[in-house]
């Protein structure tokens, strides 16, 4: 085979140069476009979850504010141990009011529903005592409503009033969607 | 506005001279020999070695621009001619000009580099036209055009004057008419000044090597050259090693009344501390081309370097300028533009603007991948905040508001009333047991709950007198309205009411609007305020 001349070599090599340029060019573009297509499509998710986000700025502001009003993080609370130790919030809170409590009986909740237990309570004291009791009820710390109230006056000792209460300590994990009980 | 240092390169100030070409940029200088035909143009050799050399001391950044050089050019082949012109408008006045230099120079106006400095103004006197007087220099065209055509090479951009006026910048206080002498090494310029501005200029054959051994003959064939003009007038010698003694000898010598006076270059410290950097120790034509390049030796700056640098000082520029084209400075900077460079930037612009998005893809895919990771662990997250909330909701509106309906009693109920007995559910039902005077205290009892718009029914399900007549026994059934229509109640004690209690409630005192109950009685009626 004949040697080939400087000509034919100089175009050989502009003809490689130029396949892979070509080549470097072809893939290489292909290569950055799927690149840049996975980057804007990553981008959009950013997006959607940004968006997905925040509002839950204004919820987690909320959240805390209700928190703050009721004394209680429900990531805390055990589902074991919260009716007995919402029972003794209970009694502390009648206690440090100035209320004499009577007869306490708790009965377990039997499957449907939000409650898990329910608390009977009866108890004797002053007014002021009986409201101071009913209104520290809801920041006691933990899942409670007070189903119904009766108050009778004791005619055995004037000015203190005989209470009975009815109290509903909430399952918090079944707790889905809120509905006012007599709305 | 100041300028920004980095941004614009400093001034560079050349002196080019018959034989060699002196360049100073900050403190830093360069002596370069020049090798010229017989024309007075430089060589092409020449020409192409002093560009190397040039851009190698210049070291000009690509992205800067062009530095300005200021240049000052020997008096060979410069002529100089007093003109007055008649006052005109802008356009005629430049017409005239041209017509004059045509007239005056032995070449057109087209094939001289050529530049006018205003002298005076003559005014309208007895019927004349006003006038303007003028200083013209000119030289040709061609030997201007190589050393501008080097300089914008070299990345700058070059101005020309007259080396003899960048050199007059320095006489401290000249008197109106003098003479100056430059003495350079083959050969001196002498420059004769009237009313401060030069009126002739020419070389002298006379060399200045080896001065303080000058002989008596070889000073007496510079006093003949020169005598014929200097008489009473005063000398300013510039030019490498002139010692007093020299001075003194050759005013000694010219014996006309002339004062010789020596001119201190070296004004600026920085100046004097120069260094050179001799790029060629001989001559660009000679055989050893490639001498040693960028050794730094002594450097003695030049007279007319040190005056264009006096001009930048002072913030302003020469005089008188000497033009290649006399055309507006939009039109010569477009025609300047170097098409290359700007081709370069536009497509790196290009390019990069094409490729950003590729290189943003590649670059800031990991960030935002660990971005994407955060927020999906923050949606995890979210759920358990969406159902916190809702149980708090929930716990907050499964409160029965026994406290309002205690409330709204104690507004309602007459004094003296008794209370057997209250109950209440998280149903909204209110059933009540009490005692009243008489049937009025229970109708206005009603009303009152009804008014109160807390109650959607108000029933009084019995009503029996007692036994002794006295007091009326009434059983009252309610029903609270749902929840949602109770919060947009203002029930409480409003802020006259508070305020007239005075002190917030004590722990185990009374909610705020309910006074403390007479014994036995549930709650305390208060004063109705209606």
């Amino acid at each position: 085979m004949r040697p080939l001349t400087d000509r034919e070599n100089r175009i050989v090599r502009f003809a490689v140069a130029g396949v892979v340029i070509y080549l470097a060019l072809f893939y290489g573009g292909r290569l950055l476009a799927k690149k840049r297509s996975d980057y804007r499509q990553l981008a959009a998710e950013a997006q959607t979850l940004r968006r997905q986000i925040q509002p839950f700025q204004d919820k987690v502001l909320v959240v805390k504010k209700l928190m703050d009003d009721f004394h209680m993080d429900p990531a805390k609370l055990k589902k074991e141990t919260v009716v007995s130790d919402a029972s003794a919030a209970i009694q502390q809170a009648a206690k440090a009011g100035g209320l004499q409590l009577g007869p306490i009986r708790e009965s377990p909740s039997h499957g449907s529903g939000n409650a898990l237990a329910t608390v009977q309570l009866e108890g004797s004291g002053p007014v002021p005592a009986v409201l101071t009791f009913l209104a520290s009820l809801n920041r006691i710390g933990f899942p409670v409503v007070v189903d119904s109230a009766q108050f009778t006056s004791d005619k055995s000792r004037p000015g203190q009033v005989k209470l009975n209460l009815t109290i509903i300590i909430l399952d918090f994990e079944q707790t889905k969607s809120p509905e006012a009980p007599h709305a | 506005m100041k300028k920004i240092a980095f941004l614009h390169p400093p001034p560079l100030y050349v002196e080019i001279g018959q034989g060699s070409l002196k360049a100073l940029q900050e403190n830093d200088g360069v002596e370069l020999p020049l090798e010229r035909l017989p024309d007075g143009r430089l060589t092409a050799p020449c020409r192409e070695k002093l560009t190397v050399a040039l851009k190698r001391f210049l070291k000009t950044k690509s992205w800067q621009p062009r530095a300005r050089a200021v240049c000052a050019i020997g008096a060979r082949g410069v002529s100089l001619r007093r003109l007055s012109l008649p006052a005109g408008t802008k356009e005629e006045f430049q017409q005239r000009l041209l017509l004059q230099i045509e007239g005056e120079f032995p070449l057109p106006p087209d094939e001289l580099a050529w530049g006018w400095q205003q002298l005076g103004e003559t005014k309208p006197l007895n019927g004349m036209m006003a006038r303007q007087d003028l200083l013209v220099a000119a030289v040709k065209k061609e030997v201007v055009a190589d050393y501008h055509e080097i300089l914008r090479a070299c990345g700058t951009d070059p101005v020309f004057t007259l080396a003899a006026l960048a050199r007059r910048n320095l006489c401290p206080q000249p008197p109106d008419s003098f003479a100056m002498l430059d003495i350079g090494n083959s050969q001196s310029e002498l420059t004769l000044f009237e009313k401060g501005v030069p009126a002739s200029s020419r070389i002298i054959f006379w060399g200045g090597e080896n001065l303080s051994d000058a002989t008596k003959d070889k000073l007496d064939e510079l006093t003949q050259s020169i005598n014929g003009n200097l008489a009473g007038r005063k000398l300013f010698i510039t030019g490498q090693k002139i010692s007093e003694a020299f001075t003194a000898r050759l005013a000694s010598a010219l014996g006309n009344g002339c004062q010789c006076e020596r001119l201190e270059v070296a004004a600026g410290g920085a100046v004097a501390q120069a260094s050179r950097r001799c790029l060629s120790e001989a001559p660009v034509s000679s055989q050893s081309g490639n001498s040693p390049a960028g050794r730094l030796c002594h450097y003695e700056c030049s007279a007319a370097i040190s005056g264009l640098q006096k001009f930048t000082e002072q913030g302003g520029e020469p005089p008188l300028l000497l033009r290649l084209e006399q055309t507006s400075g939009a039109a010569a900077s477009f025609a300047d533009l170097d098409w290359k460079k700007w081709g370069t930037r536009i497509g790196s612009l290009v390019a990069a603007l094409v490729l950003l998005p590729y290189a943003e893809a590649l670059l800031l895919k990991p960030h935002l991948a660990k971005k994407v990771a955060a927020f999906k662990a923050e949606v995890v997250r979210l759920k358990v905040i969406d159902r916190e909330l809702d149980f708090l909701r929930y716990l907050k509106s499964s409160q029965p508001p026994y406290l309002d309906t205690l409330y709204i009693f104690s507004k309602s109920v007459p004094p003296g009333t008794k209370f057997d007995a209250l109950s209440l559910n998280s149903h909204g039902e209110v059933s009540l047991r009490c005692a009243f005077h008489d049937g009025q205290q229970v109708a206005d009892f009603r009303t009152k709950l009804i008014d109160s718009g807390f109650f959607t029914n108000v029933t009084v399900e019995e009503q029996v007198p007692t036994p002794d007549h006295q007091r009326v026994s009434v059983r009252i059934s309610a029903q609270e309205k749902p929840t949602a229509q109770l919060l947009a109640l203002a029930v409480g004690p409003t802020a006259d009411e508070i305020a007239r209690d005075g002190k917030p409630a004590q722990p185990g005192a009374m909610p705020p609007g309910i006074s403390r109950p007479a014994p036995g009685v549930l709650p305390a009626p208060r004063k109705e305020t209606k």
